[in-house]
């Protein structure tokens, strides 16, 4: 019987055939793979060409000179940007933690479903509206642009991103290991922040580096609440406040307090300027900004992919 | 648990050095020579005059240097809205305030600080001298005048080989203080034009409608589409020209002179309208009928309270630094190496009187 059915069909033809489709098919995914990686390898080569040239100490450590002038350096942007990334995350990592260990002990109550909705709408927001919302409810009522604006817009960037990492690592931490945890007579709080947290910190603090990614690469939120400062540069406020004997709370408060700077803002601000010194220096932002931003992203993947290998996903 | 302490201490580490390690690298910052407390101002608004107020502060920070400046360009509505809002103190802008604002704020004012000129510029392979007319840039942007060689453009110049070829017409794609400088000349000039296109930040370009028309956001914009177009005009700001080497068009003025943009024909179509401003101290200064005048600027203008209540200190400050900003030598000329107009003279005394009359707490605050 297997015999004469064989004998029918031409056997060598037909795996012709098919190797020919598999090798097209192959063929296709690996140039669409290539086409659809084109686009960052494209940016990244381009935007190191084109700023690569112009990044030097100065560009770090001074502020910015005169238009139509060619050196200073963009130090109040990356002040700006370090001390409103740093508002945001003490804003905004609290309550998403919490959040996140919510989710994970009571998942199916409808609040948790309300949690998670929410969460997924306000990431869909556009950020210029975040920006916007902020003005309206911090800014005009403070009378004055702040850094603490611009850290509390970030923060509503970086709050939903960090609440379904967060709970995306804490689902991975075996169910038993919490069990066991109360089993043992450990109260609720107990086995969250003693045993749930450090099984988890590496993938939290992931989705946490990854937040503060998009927050550092953020402009529209900061349009309206940080404003841009040319001036904002924490070692002259602290000197300032030295030598007119303030307290660490009231310097502290100068450096929330004033209009900042941003990498981001800068970029745009400096992008649309007429002088080509300036759109140079432009580029030179942007590549610092794309080298921070990737290498915190590869950075967190790389770690993310070991820590779920070793959770054995 | 201890990578989290770990990273902790890596962030502090690096909020240290941020803090402390430029130190050694500024010898001079504000506020180092005097004790007096540091008064800081914000302001935020128009972007044509963005690089001058940049450099203005900048100067500043040398003649007082307890007093921090900092402007940022927002656009002339972003800076309306944020006095408006009271969350800067002062703004700056390019198009006036408007009537229903005046009465929510009624002790806003106006200030002309500089003017600015609008140049047209072309891209016409072999030709690099050009001079045009106001009622023919009017028919060329009403698609009416569609060729180079059209005797209107021709008439002008007698002595350059103008192309058989079609004219593409360039022009702002995002509303615009410099379109509205422009559109003003243009409706100055044609009634046409006044009546059928109008005049504003944004207009529905005719020669769009026809096929010949090409778009560019901000100056750059237009002037990319210029210089990538052959055969094609456009307008972009005096200062921008400058700062990029673009060359532009000369104009044949009210008068019936040519005139190029400089510090010189702007100054003079300034003081040809130095008597027309309104009880908001404001003024159009198109089409200006000086000899010399050239015929496309316009005023850009901080905005300011007449009245304050508190912090008199800070609208001190920045009323000396208004005046300083309009009566400084070395702060005029500054403005005029970056390809802005000064006020003249009698323009500057309307200024400083109204700065004059500013009052905080009640009292004058400049006696």
């Amino acid at each position: 019987m297997q015999k004469d059915i064989f004998a029918q069909v031409d056997l060598p033809r037909v795996y012709r055939r098919r190797q020919l489709v598999n090798s097209v098919m192959l063929g296709l995914t690996g140039l669409f793979l290539v086409l659809a990686i084109i686009p960052l390898i494209w940016i990244t080569v381009y935007v190191i060409i084109k700023g690569g040239h112009y990044i030097n100490l100065d560009f770090f450590i001074h502020l910015p000179r005169p238009m139509g002038t060619s050196g200073g350096g963009v130090l109040q942007a990356i002040e700006g940007s370090f001390v409103m990334v740093i508002i945001a995350s003490v804003i905004a990592i609290p309550p998403a933690l919490l959040a996140a260990f919510y989710l994970v002990t009571a998942p199916n109550t409808p609040l948790a479903t309300a949690v998670r909705f929410s969460t997924d709408l306000l990431a869909g927001i556009p950020s210029i509206v975040i920006g916007l919302f902020i003005y309206a409810i911090v800014v005009v009522t403070q009378k004055h642009y702040s850094a603490l604006a611009g850290g509390i817009a970030l923060s509503t960037i970086m709050l939903p991103v960090i609440i379904r990492s967060a709970e995306e690592m804490l689902k991975l931490v075996p169910r038993e290991l919490r069990e066991g945890a109360l089993a043992l007579g450990s109260p609720e709080w107990k086995a969250a922040l003693r045993v749930m947290l450090p099984a988890a910190a590496e993938g939290i603090l992931t989705g946490i580096m990854l937040s503060i990614a998009r927050a550092t690469g953020e402009t529209a939120p900061l349009l309206f609440t940080a404003l841009g400062n040319d001036n904002y540069e924490i070692g002259n406020m602290i000197r300032q406040g030295v030598r007119h004997h303030q307290s660490v709370l009231a310097i502290l408060g100068q450096i929330l307090d004033q209009p900042a700077d941003a990498l981001p803002l800068t970029l745009w601000k400096y992008a649309q300027q007429p002088y080509p010194e300036r759109v140079q220096q432009a580029w030179a932002v942007a590549l610092v900004l794309l080298l921070f931003v990737l290498t915190l992203n590869i950075l967190a993947r790389f770690w993310l992919s070991h820590r779920r290998r070793q959770l054995g996903e | 648990m201890r990578r989290v302490l770990l990273l902790s201490l890596i962030i502090i580490a690096m909020l240290l050095a941020a803090c402390g390690g430029p130190a050694p690298a500024k010898p001079t910052t504000a506020a180092q020579s005097t004790g007096g407390k540091v008064v800081m101002l914000t302001g935020a608004g128009a972007t044509f005059p963005l690089p001058v107020y940049t450099e203005w502060i900048q100067m500043y920070k040398s003649v007082q240097p307890n007093v921090t400046l900092n402007y940022q360009g927002i656009g002339s509505g972003g800076g309306q809205k944020a006095i408006l809002d009271g969350t800067v103190d002062f703004a700056g802008s390019d198009s006036l305030l408007k009537e229903s604002q005046y009465q929510k704020m009624p002790d806003l004012q106006m200030l002309p600080m500089l003017a600015g000129a609008v140049v047209p510029i072309f891209n016409v392979p072999g030709v690099h001298q050009l001079i045009i007319d106001g009622p023919t840039l009017v028919n060329i942007y009403m698609a009416k005048i569609t060729k180079w060689n059209d005797p209107a453009i021709a008439k002008f110049n007698p002595n350059v080989s103008l192309p058989d070829k079609p004219i593409v017409v360039a022009h702002r794609s995002d509303g615009s203080g410099t379109t509205e400088i422009f559109t003003s000349y243009l409706g100055a000039v044609s009634q046409a034009w006044k009546d059928n296109i109008g005049v504003g930040k944004a207009v529905e370009w005719p020669a769009d409608k026809k096929g010949q028309g090409v778009g560019g956001k901000g100056n750059p914009g237009v002037a990319q589409a210029v210089q990538s177009t052959p055969y094609s005009i456009g307008y972009v700001e005096l200062a921008y020209a400058k700062a990029n080497k673009i060359a532009f068009a000369d104009m044949i003025n009210a008068a019936g002179n040519q005139v190029t943009a400089d510090a010189a024909t702007m100054k003079d179509a300034m003081a040809a309208f130095a008597n027309a401003f309104d009880k908001r101290l404001t003024t159009k200064i198109v089409n200006a009928k000086g000899t010399q005048s050239w015929p496309i600027m316009g005023y850009t203008y901080l905005v300011i309270h007449m009245q304050k209540n508190s912090d008199c200190n800070k609208t001190k400050a920045l009323l000396n630094y208004i005046q300083w900003a309009i009566s400084d030598q070395a702060a005029a000329q500054k403005a005029a190496d970056l390809g802005y107009a000064t006020l003249p003279a009698s323009v500057r005394n309307l200024v400083t009187a109204k700065l004059h009359e500013v009052k905080c707490n009640g009292k004058i605050v400049l006696p």
